[in-house]
């Protein structure tokens, strides 16, 4: 009797699990674990829903370094995000794309990308998983449709294995492209500077950082605010308008008169090493950067207010302070991010 | 003793895999007939009137429909799967205005609801990002904003009533999170959407409305409508009451 009743139980405990037998279980995909550092925020991307797994980061590295997703089949986004310069464009004041066109902005560091509401200069994307769109299709970038892209994509048997392998529904679509992508992504953590080894209390700040941290928390901090330098806001910070490009900045994406010329306060972390500064990239040096905060803010439309206060444009700075804040900027630079294997093309 | 349980287990065993009592399916297609003065509008060729007194031509006309979801007279809903939710209706292209639908439960339903264009909770998450194809091919995404256009559309127009030939252009979409431009249309009928009876459900956009429905629009005001945060809302909300639901043997 007992068997019996065994028996019919077990049954009833399979009858209704059909779906969930079709799954295939993907084991060997290991979830990878989010590096989130003690000081930091927590992360505003959704690492539930899209969690970063071992395929997923390989794939979306792939993608990153594969020319494949431009028209000519060179530029890569890696072309332009240079890992050992923060991922930035180095030496180039806008960022080149397909057959050497030019564009109009300077490639953005990438780094704590999991921290970040909304994405490039002027807020454009405001979720990292559609951030890809802007560069793939811009016909100064990568000048791709993504169509195209999903069908090299899909002709390629490397490229099918791997999105089999790194999603569950396995297929190569525009959704598991991006989140790909985003995974490779939201793993570049860099928090593993001098700066935070003095919150840690393992490191000191010389004489000339402590004065350098300082002026910045007097000076620079109201914008450049927090552990990740930025409070992530759009500001007009003075630049005379380059009529190369007359760009409007934030008003292209909001349309308001008030958002022109306002750009992304940049986070400061490998600030050093991702020059040239500004969204035109226009200053070769943090020197030239400090310069024009001490003398050579214009007051065009929508000039942030932290920057013209009794009648005076600017920050003012003297040659030794601007020394002194150099020195704690350079204490901003994550060299064991730089050099991470783990990122790296080769 | 025995016989009791076994009947009791065997009974469980064999009402335990249903669902529920709606397992029964169908099909269905929805049609968009894009009409002025009750006639299906002519690409390039046909001139309309504004009640404004101004005169325009259509040379082009796309919206994404996105979200669709049945009601029945109890208030129950049934959720079209967002992911396989987002088309685009272009009056050029003839099978695209046709949706088909599927494993659509079967029911008598009071109303159905839709979006135009691209929720920003969705975006771009539970497989939305999988309408960027479709989109980008028929020019309805701002690349360098990473979002989609809802609402298109282009043609001439003349703010003296004549023949058209001024360019006007309206594209219409969210701008980034600071203005939501998605709108959703709740279409009712008295007929009902039987679909124990038919599978088709027939939908008309009355275009004119596009330009008198909440807002007077005269196109001369601002014939460049794009990232615009006072006249966009406007067309936004205008494009959202131009659908209606007509009784199936009307929509020739």
């Amino acid at each position: 009797m007992s068997k019996v009743f065994l028996f019919l139980v077990l049954i009833l405990c399979f009858a209704c699990s059909g779906d969930e037998n079709t799954y295939v279980e993907i084991s060997e995909n290991k979830k990878l674990d989010f590096p989130q550092p003690d000081f930091f925020p927590q992360p505003v991307y959704n690492l539930e829903e899209n969690p970063p797994t071992e395929k997923g980061f390989e794939l979306g590295k792939k993608l990153f370094y594969d020319g494949k997703l431009s028209s000519t089949g060179v530029i890569s986004c890696g072309f332009c995000h240079v890992q050992e310069f923060s991922f930035t464009h180095h030496t180039h004041e806008v960022s080149h794309g397909v057959d050497g066109a030019l564009g109009t902005r300077n490639a953005q560091p990438l780094m704590n990308l999991a921290y970040f509401e909304e994405f490039s200069w002027d807020g454009a994307a405001q979720h990292l998983d559609s951030f890809s769109i802007i560069p793939i299709t811009t016909d100064t970038e990568m000048n791709e449709t993504v169509s195209n892209v999903i069908n090299k994509l899909k002709s390629d048997q490397v490229y099918s294995e791997l999105f089999a392998e790194a999603f569950n529904n396995g297929e190569v679509n525009t959704q598991n492209m991006f989140r790909a992508l985003s995974q490779f992504m939201v793993m570049m953590v860099s928090a593993d500077t001098k700066y935070d080894k003095v919150l840690e209390g393992n490191s000191v700040f010389s004489e000339e950082e402590s004065a350098g941290l300082s002026l910045f928390e007097a000076k620079c901090a109201s914008c450049h605010k927090g552990i990740l330098f930025t409070d992530q806001s759009y500001r007009n910070n003075g630049l005379s308008i380059d009529p190369r490009y007359n760009d409007i900045g934030r008003e292209r994406v909001t349309g308001l008169e008030e958002d022109k010329y306002k750009f992304k306060v940049p986070t400061l972390r490998n600030i050093a090493v991702s020059l040239p500064y500004m969204h035109d990239g226009r200053f070769q040096s943090l020197k030239e950067v400090l310069d024009h905060y001490d003398s050579g803010v214009e007051p065009t439309q929508n000039l942030d207010p932290s920057l013209q206060q009794e009648n005076n444009l600017g920050i003012s700075l003297t040659e030794t302070e601007k020394n002194q804040l150099i020195s704690f900027l350079k204490t901003l630079t994550d060299d064991n991010f730089l050099l991470d294997r783990r990122f790296s093309e080769f | 003793m025995k016989k009791i349980i076994c009947f009791v287990l065997i009974s469980m065993l064999a009402v335990s895999c249903k669902d529920d009592d709606t397992l029964e399916t169908t099909s269905i297609e929805i049609s968009f007939a894009n009409k002025i003065n009750s006639q299906n509008i002519e690409l390039n060729t046909g001139v309309y009137q504004t009640t404004l007194g101004e005169s325009y031509s259509i040379n082009e006309l796309k919206y994404i429909i996105s979200n669709i979801s049945f009601i029945q007279e109890d208030g129950k809903i049934f959720t079209y799967p967002v992911e396989d939710s987002y088309f685009l209706i272009d009056e050029e292209v003839p099978s695209s205005k046709i949706i088909s639908l599927e494993n659509i439960p079967v029911a008598n339903y009071k109303k159905i609801e839709f979006g135009i264009g691209v929720d920003q909770s969705n975006y771009p998450l539970n497989g939305v990002d999988n309408f960027v194809p479709t989109a980008q091919e028929s020019q309805m995404l701002w690349s360098w904003s990473a979002g989609y256009i809802f609402f298109k559309i282009e043609g001439e127009y003349s703010s003296t009533g004549d023949q058209p030939d001024d360019d006007f252009l309206f594209h219409i979409g969210s701008h980034g999170t600071n203005l939501d431009n998605y709108k959703t249309v709740e279409l009712s009928s008295d007929f009902g959407f039987d679909f124990t009876e038919n599978t088709l459900v027939s939908i008309e956009a009355d275009l004119s409305k596009l330009f008198n429905a909440v807002y007077d629009i005269r196109i001369e005001d601002k014939p460049d409508i794009q990232v615009d945060p006072v006249n966009a809302p406007k067309i936004a909300e205008n494009a959202s009451q131009l659908f209606s639901s007509v009784p199936l043997n009307s929509t020739e």
